[in-house]
Order: C-alpha cells, then structure tokens, then sequence
C-alpha cells in the first residue's frame, strides 16, 4: 500500500469533515449545507487521491466515515420525532379551525354578513414556529369541550359580550365530548366570539374572523414546518447512503490493496485474488 | 454494491450518485402520497354516501353533526351545506396530491431513461406493478 503520509495534501482545511482533507471529493459536496444547515456528505469521486491524500490511513478514514454516518442517522430520528409530533398537531389545529369557521359562517349568515377571507400565503416565516409550539404543546382533545363550554359561561357573565348575541337566531345545540366514550348535551349561546386555548394555562377570547385568520396562520405555519422536516429527512437518506457508498468505495481499494501486496509477498494467487484480477 | 462499483467496470460519478438519490426520494415520495390519496379517497366515498342519506333524510329533523369532537345539531340541509364545505377542501387536497404524484411519476419516467442509458442492466428501477 502506499505511504499515507507521503502525499501531504496542499490544502488540508481541518474540521470540515471531522479532519478529512478534501482531496478527490467532489467539489460540490465540499462546505454545502441544504436550507436547514444540514452539511452535505463528501462524495468521494477519486478513491485513491482521497485515500493518499489523507493523514489517517484506511482505518482512520472508515472510522471518520461511520462516525458521519451515525450523525446524520441520529439527525434523523430526532427528526422524525419532531415530525411525529407536528404530524399529531396539525389535524388538530384544522379541525378547530373547522368549528370556527362554522361558528363563523353561521353568525355571518344570521348577521348577513361576510365571513373573513383568509388572504392565501399569508407572509409567515420560520420565527413563528416557536408560537406554533406555544399553541400545541398541551394536549388539545379538550379543546372544542372548553371552546364551548367557555362561550357558554362568558355569555352568562359578560354584559358586555351579551349584547354581541344576534337577536332571533335559534339556539346552537350540540353534543360534546365530556369523556372518551362520554357525550353531554350543551347548547352553545353564540356571541361572536370563542376561547382559544394557547397553551401554558391560558385560554385567549377572540373574535370569530380573528380566530380564524390566527388559526389558518398556525396551520399553515405547521403545514410549512412539517414539509421542511419532510425534506431535511429526504435529505438526511440521501446524506447516508452518499456515505454508503464512501465507505464501499475506500473499503474496496483498501482489500484490493491489501491482496495485491500479499500476492506480491508470496506470489500466491489465491480464488479471492482472481476476482480481482480484471481490475489491473 | 460494494463490488460493482469498481469491478464492473462503470464508474458512478457524482451526478449519477444524485440522479439515484433523486430517484430513490421521489420514490418514497410517491409511495407516500399514494397512501395518503387512497386515504383521502375513501374519505370522499364516506361523504358521497352521507350525501345520499342526508338528501333522503326528514328535513325538518336535526341530525347530529359531527365537527372535530363535537356533534352540532343541524338540519339536513345545513349539514348539507356544511358538508359541500368540507368536500370542496377534501377535493382540493386530493388534486393537491394527484398534481404531486405526476411530478414523481414524470421525474422518476426522466430519470430511468438517463440511468438506464449509462448503466444498462446493471442498475434495477422498476417498482411493484402495483404501483403504476
């Protein structure tokens, strides 16, 4: 085998690839990182400039490829974690919407009013998903119970929120969820407005059309967010088996090399050396 | 893998590595959306039957409705409405994933071609029938 250390690089930028000179990578997977941050693997593309070009020999470089590897694949099931967790929100969060958009088509209708228009690509960006966290983080099964059973009390104790009653309408009947497999009978005195529940305790009243545009933010953030993690976890596979395919690579020089010295050594052409024999 | 790279004589460079990695993520990504269509699909059977019963349905008597975890009392016709609300957003879901699903299907018919022309049998793209 060659003398690893005969052929020092010119350019050994440290850190890149946890120390691994950049000779014989392609140029496009060197410092590249997708929108996320998440660097590229190297692509090996000359196997033996890279080999020679390296400090560690075959060992080291295998080790630093398989410690890569274990990176992007931890990356990877904390990013499927995450997604579990928006996947598990985002219905939610519609089907709130759903009841509040009803509540609000039907005051619209006893009002002759317009519901609101949610403008399509509201500007949200990446800074609200920590809002979008706030929200969802408890668990929102109780959500629609609470939502009415709050409009009922405001109405009973609110004057003020007494007089935003349409005059006339029939009262809302509903049965909601008081328990799993438990459903009581509730009529929903509407006011214009619902709570909603933000997490942390709190529950925020608000108007019909403002709780609609919040919510359509907040799934469509959502939405937004789990395409992303979608993508960096595409990304991530696509990362590994580049990575795959390194260590296939370098491992493959390495036998070859290993077996064309010992053929050398004793010139004994052993079954495994003939397979490899069309290669010189 | 691990011969045939280099004993067979084609070397994979790295724009044929992308192509590959292209091709394995749209077909991950079909499998998926296919799976989320059949959901969606069955859905809209499920209104298209409710559809039926509630135009055969008393009008004049409520029918428990049900909106997330809560059943609102409605009149059959304004169930019906509602749900022509929501079947209009299931529709458009579906033609949402129905569009994404012909992007996987053309970029993984242009990749095939270009993967097959430099690797020939060496290389396997087919999927399930099934799945066609």
């Amino acid at each position: 085998m060659s003398e690893p250390n005969a052929v020092a690089g010119p350019s050994k930028p440290k850190g890149a690839f946890g120390g691994i000179a950049t000779i014989g990578i392609h140029s496009d997977t060197i410092d590249k990182s997708n929108p996320r941050g998440i660097p590229y693997a190297p692509f090996v593309t000359n196997v033996d400039d890279f080999v020679g070009g390296q400090d560690a020999g075959v060992e080291g470089i295998m080790g630093s490829f398989k410690e890569m590897t274990s990176k992007y694949q931890y990356m990877e099931v904390s990013l499927q974690t995450r997604r579990k967790g928006i996947e598990s929100k985002i219905p939610d969060i519609a089907e709130t919407l759903k009841v509040v958009k009803f509540l609000e088509a039907r005051r619209c209708k006893s009002l002759g009013t317009q519901p609101t228009v949610v403008p399509k690509d509201s500007n949200e960006s990446d800074e609200e998903q920590d809002d979008e966290d706030a929200l969802s983080d408890e668990p929102e099964s109780e959500d629609e119970d609470d939502l009415l059973a709050e409009a009922n009390e405001l109405e009973a104790s609110d004057e003020q929120l007494e007089s935003g009653k349409v005059p006339g309408q029939k009262a809302l009947k509903t049965l909601y969820e008081l328990n799993d497999t438990l459903f009581a009978e509730a009529e929903v005195e509407e006011n214009g407005q619902v709570g909603l529940w933000l997490g942390a305790n709190t529950m925020l009243m608000y108007p019909l059309g403002e709780a609609v545009l919040l919510l359509s933010e907040k799934l469509s953030t959502a939405k937004k967010n789990l395409n992303n993690i979608k993508e960096d976890l595409e990304f991530l596979r696509e990362q590994v088996t580049v990575m795959e395919v390194n260590f296939a690579r370098v491992h493959n020089v390495s036998l070859s090399g290993r077996r064309l010295q010992k053929e050398g050594d004793q010139g004994k052409k052993g079954e495994h050396v003939k397979s490899l024999k069309d290669q010189d | 893998m691990r011969q045939e790279d280099e004993s067979e004589g084609i070397e994979v460079a790295w724009e044929d590595q992308q192509r590959i990695s292209a091709f394995s993520k749209y077909n991950t990504r079909l499998s998926s959306i296919q799976d989320e269509l059949k959901k969606l699909q069955e859905e809209k059977e499920l209104y298209d039957d409710l559809e039926m019963e509630l135009e055969l349905a008393d009008e004049k008597e409520p029918v428990p409705y049900q909106l997330a975890s809560t059943f609102f009392h409605l009149t059959p016709p304004q169930a019906l409405r509602q749900l022509s609300l929501e079947r209009r957003t299931l529709q458009k879901d579906i033609r949402r994933l129905e569009k994404r699903r012909d992007e996987c299907v053309d970029g993984m018919k242009g990749l095939k071609i270009e993967l097959y022309a430099k690797f020939g049998n060496q290389i396997n793209l087919e999927t399930d029938p099934k799945d066609d």
